[in-house]
């Protein structure tokens, strides 16, 4: 592009106007393409052309196949020419089309031929190239080249073999792995990237190894590492080793190195040894101090990176030594002031969490100035640390109260708001000396509340707390606002609240019926229904008198029925002379559909939103089981499992079952769906044969009256087996009912029906039914304080398996039991592994198990187990379990 | 894992990103989430001045060279500090080969020489290059120098 001779300042103006590839379209772009198959090619322009397409690629504009191909063709023809800039952006198209398999082997040859050259420059570039675009079959081909690169004399050369070798070893591990003793020798080599690149890779092939592993980090934590990036990562191996280690007492191994890295000179590795050795597990104050030092130093350098990366560091060290950190609350205050407001954030949670009592008053006059110019997430970062700090100093509550306050008024989104308001209500359920300000609190926010939903929280929350106060009646007038100023939901909420007062409050009473009358004038349907149901439920006469106890209930208890279901049946419900009745809506709770069940557990990485949580069908199981009167006397509900498919999909009739577990009792929920428009099924029931299950006895069965099409029905079988077994055995169903033929115009059935039974998948219960899934946050605290008293030991042979991996896998899915630490995943080849388990066993028995796994060559998987429980013979049980499968 | 490089101008608009093990769904979020905090806080910002944040256990650090932004985002052993490496590495060479801190019309005007300069740099996610002189030369396929 010729530049018009002008003096700088003036292009200046030019440069922001115009862009090179302005108005750049990817068909135009093609066209220009056609010159790499000139004859006479001409590298200037070839170059630009190929910048083009990396715009047009960076751009997010994707070519179709068909492109892609032609383009690649085209650019391969590009190796004729000699020249280095194009070679360069050549090397750099290929791998950004990515081409596929069957194309690939268009430009196989010209690669291999460079990856031979002798200008190393081409050979480093090709091996790039290749190993980018290479499938297994040809990198057994190219493996001899990869290997003698990998001990290149030139460093740009070996480091592209070894980082093609740190790809390449997810997707063909077992020829890498061939590398080793080249890989080895280069991390002896004398340039610094290499002997990085060749330390990263070695690790990675021999981190089953722990052995191998360990032998490395001796041998280099004696010798000489070259750069400050693989110093870094000799400190990560240490610490894998040190943990690995399981060291209990004495001198940590490897602590000197660490300590002695405390004084390299590049500051990468000073703060990664300072990190590694506050994170040793059961680190010592005396170990832990050289390294607290010097990220306190830290805390005051003029590197914004090296100042986040301390106080991240301190402010985790913090949750375990709050202790340890005081030394730096100085230094961290006067980072509150720094201009990173993810600095600012970090070093006051961790002063909150390091304060003391006296303290705390100082620092919340500082944390003030400080929330102002800070974004909503950091605020609700430090609310949260406010409301822990409360709990903690509770006669702090008047000014962490105050505080509250005053930011609740300030300008602000809504889940900053909501953070707010739910730290207020958890003060005042906590702190009772907290709750009269703390409901004034939020009675001032609802008049300026700008959030419909916080609002109608508050004042339901008003309505329970409000009439217990000592003087209820302060707080009406700030109800009673609502329902002139705001919208229907709120107004709706606030007429309930009213409600509330007057039920609790005797004296109250009339003066609250005079305000529910004036509700019933109210222009939405719903404040106005409220207000009628409540002056009538309440009496509308506004006498002194005591509320009814059934009404108190009506007011302040559960609904009890799945709103679902609620729902369904006010949509279905007709006006007609016939009022609704609620008695009539279902309990049942509708089991999950299909497809979500069996979606598959796919985790979001990096920002993607957390999942949220499953809903609570628990309570709603116990519920539903204990208003059936044959199964009042089984006692507590120790377990609901999942639901279990016995139909195919789409199949006639959708029937799954949950196994709910009682401490005498099993019984089966079967959820059944009628798929079918024009049948009615009646009498609906299943058939159990327990002939393969010799524990259990069938001591009742709960048929549905009536199943019409799509609507959810339940069936009931219970089986008794002995208390304290944990008895496993396979069932057999049938489904039985009677069927009637359905008119689809008219919609009603015909009166006869015919008998039919359905076959279902067997169904089993299975040890794991008797374990509910309970995580420990710290396995080794949690496994140390149940002691060692019920601890009980033994070694399996597993026999051949599959992999390590299915073989921890199948241990964990027999005990039903929660992994802890992320140790369900197996490292792959690993030749050893040990998993952690958490549960808790019926009869509300808590258990820990500790497996440790090793395969042989022959892939034969042994298997010690460790359990200890608070019961000895549940500790048996497990081992039974696992002896009997 | 370097999880991302991304460079835009002033207004917001990419001009390269390079994402590594994020999943296309999530690459946009990511372009939000970076583009906002350089919106938030790299305007008058001194030339590569460091920011750094952190989100769960992904670390992003960013900085603004001329009139372009430039993001560094990563987790595992690409901490802070690492990345603070890799940003550092990055402007460096952006400036050889512009000769100064760019705007965004002379970013453009060397857009393939700084894409050569990223795939020197990084490859798919792991950092390869840090010496600058090294880069410079690579870029023009010439053998470095100190060997």
């Amino acid at each position: 592009m010729a530049q018009p001779l002008v003096k700088k300042d003036d292009d200046r103006d030019d440069e922001a106007e115009y862009s090179p590839f302005l108005g750049i379209e990817k068909g135009a772009v093609l066209q220009e393409a056609r010159v790499f198959n000139d004859p006479q090619l001409d590298p200037r322009r070839c170059s630009q052309v190929i910048t083009k397409l990396l715009y047009l690629l960076n751009q997010g504009d994707s070519f179709t196949k068909v492109e892609a191909t032609e383009v690649f063709f085209s650019v391969t023809k590009l190796f004729q020419s000699k020249d280095l800039g194009l070679r360069r952006m050549v090397y750099l198209i290929i791998k950004e089309l990515s081409p596929s398999a069957d194309e690939v082997i268009i430009v196989t040859s010209s690669l291999m031929k460079d990856m031979n050259s002798k200008t190393d420059m081409y050979r480093a570039n090709a091996i790039r190239v290749l190993c980018r675009i290479t499938d297994g079959t040809l990198l057994t081909q190219i493996e001899r080249y990869l290997k003698q690169a990998i001990v290149d004399k030139n460093p740009v050369v070996a480091s592209a073999a070894l980082v093609s070798g740190i790809h390449l070893l997810q997707t063909n591990p077992e020829i890498v792995k061939r590398w080793s003793n080249e890989v080895q020798e280069a991390v002896q080599s004398r340039a610094a990237l290499v002997q990085f690149h060749a330390l990263a890779l070695l690790q990675q092939i021999r981190q089953n190894d722990r052995l191998a592993v360990s032998k490395l980090v001796t041998s280099l934590t004696r010798g000489t590492v070259r750069s400050p990036l693989a110093q870094c990562l000799l400190i990560r191996y240490t610490s894998q080793v040190i943990r690995e280690s399981n060291t209990q007492t004495g001198d940590r191994p490897f602590y000197d190195f660490l300590e002695s890295c405390l004084r390299h000179k590049a500051e990468m590795v000073i703060f990664e040894a300072a990190r590694a050795i506050t994170e040793l597990s059961g680190v010592t104050s005396r170990e832990l101090t050289p390294a607290i030092t010097v990220l306190q130093l830290f805390l005051s350098s003029s590197k914004p990176v090296l100042r986040f990366a301390a106080v991240r560091t301190l402010n985790k060290v913090a949750m375990t030594h709050p202790m340890a950190v005081t030394n730096c609350n100085i230094d961290m205050e006067s980072l509150i002031s720094d201009q990173n407001r993810s600095i600012a954030t970090l070093a006051i949670t961790t002063l909150l969490k390091t304060g003391n009592e006296s303290s705390v008053d100082r620092l919340m006059k500082q944390i003030t100035n400080f929330m102002s110019d800070i974004a909503d997430e950091f605020k609700i970062v430090v609310v949260e640390a406010i409301r822990s700090l409360c709990l903690k100093f509770p006669l702090k509550y008047r000014s962490l109260m105050n505080f509250l306050s005053n930011i609740l008024r300030e300008e602000g989104g809504f889940e900053y708001k909501k953070a707010i308001v739910d730290s207020i209500v958890i003060l005042i359920r906590d702190i009772p000396e907290a709750k009269e300000s703390g409901l004034l609190h939020l009675c001032e926010f609802i008049e300026d509340c700008e959030f419909t939903y916080l609002s109608t929280q508050i004042l339901h929350f008003l309505g329970i707390e409000g009439p217990k106060t000592t003087d209820p009646s302060k707080y009406i007038r700030y109800i009673y606002n609502r329902v002139h100023l705001e919208n229907a939901t709120v107004r709706a909420a606030a007429v309930s609240t009213l409600a509330k007062f007057g039920a609790m409050v005797d004296a109250l009473k009339p003066r609250i019926f005079v305000l529910l009358r004036r509700c019933i004038f109210d222009s939405d349907d719903e404040v106005r229904d409220r207000a009628t149901l409540y002056l009538n439920t309440l009496g509308g006469d506004g006498e002194v008198v005591e509320t009814d106890k059934d009404v108190k209930i009506f007011l302040f208890g559960d609904l009890d029925i799945p709103l679902v279901n609620l729902e369904t049946s006010l949509k279905n419900y007709e006006p007609s002379e016939e009022s609704f009745d609620i008695d009539s809506v279902p309990k049942e709770v509708k089991s999950q559909p299909l497809v979500e069940k069996k979606a598959p557990g796919k985790k979001p990485a990096g920002l993607g939103a957390p999942p949220a949580g499953p809903p609570s069908t628990v309570d709603a199981y116990e519920r539903l089981l204990s208003s059936i009167p044959e199964f009042s006397n089984f006692g507590k509900l120790f377990k609901s499992s999942s639901p279990v498919e016995l139909t195919e999909a789409e199949t006639e009739y959708a029937v799954n079952v949950v196994k709910h577990i009682f401490d005498r009792h099993v019984v089966f929920q079967y959820n059944c769906i009628n798929t079918i428009p024009e049948q009615l099924l009646e009498n609906v029931s299943v058939i159990v044969d327990a002939s393969e299950a010799e524990d259990f006895a069938e001591v009742t069965s709960k048929p549905v009256r009536s199943l019409p099409y799509d609507t959810p029905g339940q069936t009931f079988v219970a089986f008794e087996k002995p208390d304290g077994i944990t008895a496993v055995g396979k069932f057999s169903n049938t489904l039985r009912f009677i069927v009637k033929e359905v008119d689809p115009s008219t919609g009603e059935a015909e009166e006869d029906g015919v008998e039919d039974e359905y076959q279902l998948e067997d169904l089993e219960v299975v040890a794991a039914d008797y374990m509910m899934k309970v995580g420990v946050s710290n396995f080794r605290n949690a496994w140390e304080s149940m002691g060692e008293d019920f601890e009980r030991v033994d070694e399996y042979g597993l026999g051949p398996r599959e992999s390590l991996a299915e073989a921890v896998s199948a241990v964990i899915n027999l005990l039903g039991m929660q992994p802890c630490e992320g140790t369900e995943a197996v490292a792959t080849n690993s030749r050893s592994h040990t998993c952690l388990l958490s549960g808790v066993f019926l009869g509300n028995v808590r258990v820990l198990v500790r497996l440790q796994f090793g395969i042989e060559g022959s892939r034969d998987v042994a298997m010690k187990l460790a359990v200890r429980s608070e019961d000895e013979a549940v500790g048996d049980a497990i081992h039974e379990i696992v002896s009997c499968s | 894992m370097l999880l991302a490089v991304l460079i835009s101008n002033s207004e917001g608009n990419i001009l390269i990103e390079r994402f590594n093990g994020v999943p296309a769904e999530e690459r946009s979020h990511w372009r939000s989430f970076l583009v906002k905090s350089g919106a938030d806080n790299l305007k008058g910002a001194r030339n590569e001045e460091l920011f750094v944040a952190s989100h769960k256990s992904v670390y992003v650090v960013y900085t603004v060279i001329g009139d372009v932004y430039l993001y560094v985002v990563g987790k595992d052993e690409y901490d802070e500090l690492a990345l603070a490496e890799v940003i550092f590495i990055i402007t460096a060479s952006i400036r050889d080969v512009c000769q100064k801190p760019p705007s965004e019309r002379l970013f453009l005007d060397k857009y393939g020489r700084i894409c050569l300069c990223l795939d020197e740099i990084v490859w798919k996610g792991v950092l390869e290059n840090t010496e600058r002189e090294r880069i410079n030369r690579l870029i023009r396929l010439k053998p470095p120098t100190n060997i």
